[in-house]
């Protein structure tokens, strides 16, 4: 603070900045909030779940109709536990187990929709390619954000529910051609 | 005297902040940062908290973002979100006591004093007062609210707000005599 002098609160200064950068905390819980609105059912859907489902109207079964309608118990997609918090030496064995297990599954439901997406029209492929893009940008801004704040019990589950949305909207995809539309 | 204006400029940011714009966002963030955190620092007495209060403050202002209406000022509208973050941050309402008695006729907020004392000296002073009577000071009398919109952000009544405004000049007038330090 300054000596300067003053005859009455009205000259006190409004502003004070901060002694240190704030912003980059508040950017984080942003890019958190961002990408929760970003997976269905969390928010105001942007982006990539809109593309989706105009994708519908020429290949691609609407993902939230197909969730519903289309998925048999035997056909689920892998899934994704919470493996971020195991409560035992075992449980972390067992959790990497399960992880590597999981992400070999996924990497190869990968190529399998980017085979996909080589047999769609040029206007599909831009829409469906848009959308997985993003959906996996919001992954690896979830996990980023995991990796300041690995504890956060909110980050942790919607890791694992946008991982199983992922999975979802893979196989949408993979097996669109297979749908009777 | 009037808090601030809409500034036009802002109006632009906070459409594409509302959009998603996080460095829209972070704009509105730089411009207003100085003042919410002299607010929340002269209402918590405490930079920690009060860096703790405006990173929430934000937060929140972004998650409601939505909400706003652009015809009000935003900068009121993000005071008053960063009034509601510090009181929540004491958890319920003020011990301290609240005298009842109104003392009727609006008083002049702004305190001038006879001989000139140092800004720091005035700032010690404030940040004596009991908290009712501090966060009244400090709204109406450096921030330049007035009583109605002061007391609608600390959830009180506008006669307590002007009771709580009038002991806090006799209070520090008493402690300016005597010397804070």
């Amino acid at each position: 603070m300054t000596t300067r002098r003053v005859k009455g609160i009205g000259e006190l200064p409004r502003d004070i900045p901060p002694s240190r950068d704030l912003w980059p905390a508040i950017a984080e819980a942003i890019q958190a909030d961002l990408a929760m609105k970003a997976v269905p059912g969390t928010g105001r859907r942007v982006g990539w779940w809109p593309a989706v489902g105009l994708a519908a109207s020429v290949a691609l079964v609407a993902v939230g109709v197909f969730i519903g309608k289309n998925f048999k118990p035997d056909e689920a997609p892998p899934r994704l536990v919470n493996t971020l918090t195991p409560a035992s030496d075992a449980g972390m064995v067992k959790a990497s187990l399960r992880q590597i297990e999981y992400e070999k599954q996924r990497d190869q439901l990968w190529n399998e929709v980017q085979a996909k997406l080589a047999t769609m029209s040029p206007a599909e492929r831009e829409k469906v390619g848009k959308s997985l893009a993003t959906l996996k940008q919001s992954i690896q801004e979830i996990k980023d954000a995991l990796g300041h704040d690995p504890a956060n019990a909110l980050l942790q589950e919607l890791f694992v529910s946008t991982s199983q949305e992922e999975m979802r909207v893979l196989t949408t995809v993979r097996d669109s051609g297979r749908q009777e539309l | 005297m009037k808090p601030d204006t809409v500034v036009n400029f802002d109006v632009a940011l906070i459409e594409r902040a509302r959009a998603g714009d996080a460095k829209a966002f972070e704009r509105l963030y730089r411009e207003h940062v100085g003042r919410v955190h002299g607010l929340c620092l002269r209402m918590t007495r405490n930079p920690d908290t009060a860096a703790d209060c405006v990173q929430d403050a934000f937060i929140k202002a972004w998650k409601a973002l939505p909400r706003f209406e652009a015809r009000a000022s935003f900068s009121t509208w993000l005071h008053r979100i960063a009034v509601n973050t510090v009181l929540e941050r004491r958890r319920g309402p003020s011990k301290a006591e609240v005298p009842v008695e109104d003392p009727g006729e609006y008083e002049e907020p702004t305190m001038v004093l006879d001989t000139p004392v140092e800004e720091e000296e005035l700032e010690a002073a404030i940040e004596s007062l009991p908290q009712g009577a501090r966060d009244a000071l400090v709204l109406c009398g450096l921030y330049g609210y007035e009583h109605q919109e002061a007391a609608s952000m600390l959830g009180i009544a506008v006669g307590t707000c002007k009771a709580q405004l009038h002991r806090a000049r006799g209070l520090l007038k008493e402690r300016l005599e005597r010397g804070v330090r």
